[in-house]
């Protein structure tokens, strides 16, 4: 690129700048904001073209900024949701699907079960502090609803330390601790006598009722663990094991322990912090393909804004030459060009960044759609920080885009402005 | 009107001018060994039939292209070597430019149309619109875009702009060949009235009575010239 071009450039940025801050009022240089003017009048020339122009960009800008929020959002989602869960370790029964924390983190119906014997000896292993059985179960209703048991134990508080309990923990039977969220959609009242959803002629006592967890825990319907076990016909059975230990620097010695131990073979151990790094290493590794997918969107856009502003200046040629004839300097004409083509990347980034903001809750209601066990915090995140880099982006792409048409632009001949023919004015 | 005689007045002057054009294997040779000067104050007509080289030898003295051969000069100095950077110079601060057609830019306003060349030079742009606006009588469509303009009124407008930055040499290619007679002759008037302020025109022209109306004629035929004085 020549010298005059990257001054040109330098130029159009500072005029770019001075153009906006001038429209907040401040008038800082009274022809770097006519150039800005200039670049702005020419949009109305072909007002259609330059919507879908920028319209392409602003797609091209929403799929970007929703791709990277969501991988940060699922992120964060999933290390809230172990975090609420309360344990360190998760003791499964064999055989089971390896998706096992996510059921136990969402709620599901299992297919196999740990025999609760085995509680002892994972008591027994140094480290642990806590070990709370758990007996999760779920019925499904006609329209694809779920509701989701759980019985526990009152140990299973030392685990739930952010739960705020209206009322009492069931410790009698028939107790029930409701979620929030549960006892709202079944018009539960403290003291009330209640039927159990799903299971008929079985009731409950509603001890309790949990304060709002932002998590899985405010769908769930808590009851005694046996209580839990002779309503499913399943007693003396577990379907996991929530460990907390001492210390969760030694997990990996724990675990060793944990799956050494008699019961062991009959049991998986997983460590919840390495299904965090898994679930962190695959996000990490998808964030390359899904970075991609955004750049080529980003690509894409650019090769339709630099052919918008080159047919824009295969059209405006005699007007360019009249400039030129007009003492404008192939710098000026660079700069009116490459100035248009960075306004347009710029104000398709805005609508891009805003239509993602908008149309966030319809995207987010469709990938949980796509994936079932998504975590309940928001999957998207946003960051302004990364609203800013991706409007970057479209600067970036504005700044690439416009250079073939304003090089064009700018060896356009005084010497058009004397041919005849045309549509000008 | 002639200023008088002396080397200081003269404003252009031309020795054994020549452009050729390369068309593949073939030259087209559109100006042939021309020479002529241009004193100040002058009103000067560039005639001939279409393809005499007319507007290339426009282009020439408006510094938008370079000869093939001869020399140039303009206010005494020679431009035929000129850089583009100087020839851009040169255009935006010593010389005018009215089209045939007219080629404002749609998309701004008579005003803005004629402060353009300020904005290029970097200097302010009022009060010189207004005053040019009112010179050629178009205050009350300052405002309004180019196609709610008549022929007339857009020709006007070019003027304005040609005078933007107050050039010695205002050039025109065929600035009636878009109007009708009535039009053309009060464009033909305005020129006339610059003139007589002081300005030098050069006009190039299929319309007699431009022609008539300028103080001198340069006819050219096939590239060459054969001067007339009116």
């Amino acid at each position: 690129m020549e010298s005059s071009q990257l001054r040109a450039m330098a130029f159009a940025y500072r005029t770019l700048a001075f153009g906006l801050l001038s429209g907040f009022g401040l008038r800082i240089s009274d022809f770097a904001m006519t150039w800005f003017q200039l670049a702005v009048k020419e949009w109305q020339r072909r007002p259609l073209r330059t919507v879908v122009t920028a319209t392409g960009v602003a797609l091209a800008t929403a799929t970007l900024f929703s791709l990277l929020s969501f991988q940060d959002g699922y992120r964060e989602g999933v290390s809230h949701e172990l975090e609420r869960l309360g344990a360190h370790v998760l003791v499964a029964p064999k055989g089971c699907p390896y998706d096992a924390a996510s059921m136990a983190l969402h709620g599901a119906s299992w297919s196999c079960y740990l025999k609760e014997r085995y509680l002892e000896e994972v008591r027994a292993v140094p480290g642990v502090a806590t070990a709370a059985p758990v007996f999760m179960a779920a019925l499904y209703g006609d329209e694809g609803t779920q509701t989701v048991y759980v019985g526990v134990e009152t140990n299973i508080l030392a685990l739930k330390r952010g739960w705020q309990i209206t009322g009492k923990f069931p410790q009698e039977p028939d107790g029930v601790l409701a979620g929030s969220e549960a006892a709202r959609r079944y018009k539960w009242r403290l003291g009330e006598r209640v039927a159990l959803p799903g299971l008929r002629g079985s009731m409950g006592t509603v001890n309790g009722i949990l304060a709002p967890t932002q998590g899985a825990d405010d769908t769930f319907i808590f009851l005694g663990l046996p209580d839990a076990q002779r309503l499913f016909k399943h007693p003396n059975e577990l379907t996991h094991i929530l460990v907390r230990l001492d210390d969760p620097k030694d997990l990996d010695g724990t675990v060793r322990q944990l799956r050494g131990c008699d019961a062991g073979l009959a049991m998986n151990v997983i460590p919840l912090a390495h299904v965090f790094r898994t679930i962190q290493s695959l996000v990490n590794s998808t964030r390359a393909l899904l970075g991609c997918v955004g750049l080529v969107a980003m690509l894409v856009a650019g090769a339709g804004v630099s052919n918008a502003l080159l047919m824009a200046v295969a059209e405006r040629t005699r007007e360019i030459g009249t400039m030129r004839a007009l003492g404008a300097s192939p710098g000026n004409i660079f700069r009116l060009i490459w100035l248009e083509t960075v306004q347009v990347c710029l104000s398709g980034g805005v609508a891009g960044i805003a239509a993602a903001f908008l149309a966030s809750r319809a995207v987010e209601t469709w990938v949980r759609s796509k994936l079932p066990f998504a975590p309940t915090d928001a999957l998207l995140r946003w960051e302004w920080w990364l609203a800013m880099a991706c409007l970057g982006c479209a600067l970036v792409l504005g700044s690439l885009a416009g250079l073939v048409p304003a090089w064009r632009a700018a060896r356009v001949s005084p010497m058009r402005a004397m041919r005849t023919g045309g549509g000008w004015v | 009107m002639n200023g008088p005689p002396g080397n200081d007045n003269i404003v252009l002057s031309a020795a054994a001018l020549s452009k050729v054009y390369q068309r593949g294997r073939q030259q087209v040779r559109a100006l042939d060994n021309i020479s002529f000067e241009v004193r100040r104050g002058e009103f000067v007509a560039i005639v001939g039939p279409s393809g005499a080289g007319k507007t290339t030898l426009l282009n020439l003295i408006g510094c938008m292209d370079a000869p093939t051969s001869g020399t140039l000069c303009f206010l005494g100095k020679p431009v035929q070597d000129l850089t583009e950077q100087q020839r851009t110079r040169l255009r935006r601060e010593q010389l005018g430019f009215v089209f045939q057609h007219f080629s404002l830019l749609p998309t701004l306003t008579v005003a803005e149309n004629v402060g353009l060349p300020a904005l290029f030079a970097q200097s302010k742009a009022e009060p010189r619109v207004s005053e040019l606006l009112a010179k050629v009588g178009l205050t009350h469509r300052r405002d309004h875009r180019p196609h709610e303009l008549s022929g007339g009124e857009m020709q006007r407008a070019a003027f304005a702009r040609a005078l933007m930055n107050q050039p010695p040499l205002l050039l025109a290619d065929e600035p009636t060949g878009n109007l009708d007679t009535a039009t053309g002759e009060a464009i033909i008037a305005l020129f006339q009235q610059l003139n007589r302020e002081g300005l030098t025109i050069i006009v190039a022209t299929h319309n007699p009575v431009l022609a008539q109306a300028a103080g001198r004629s340069l006819e050219l035929a096939d590239g060459k010239l054969r001067d007339t004085v009116a």
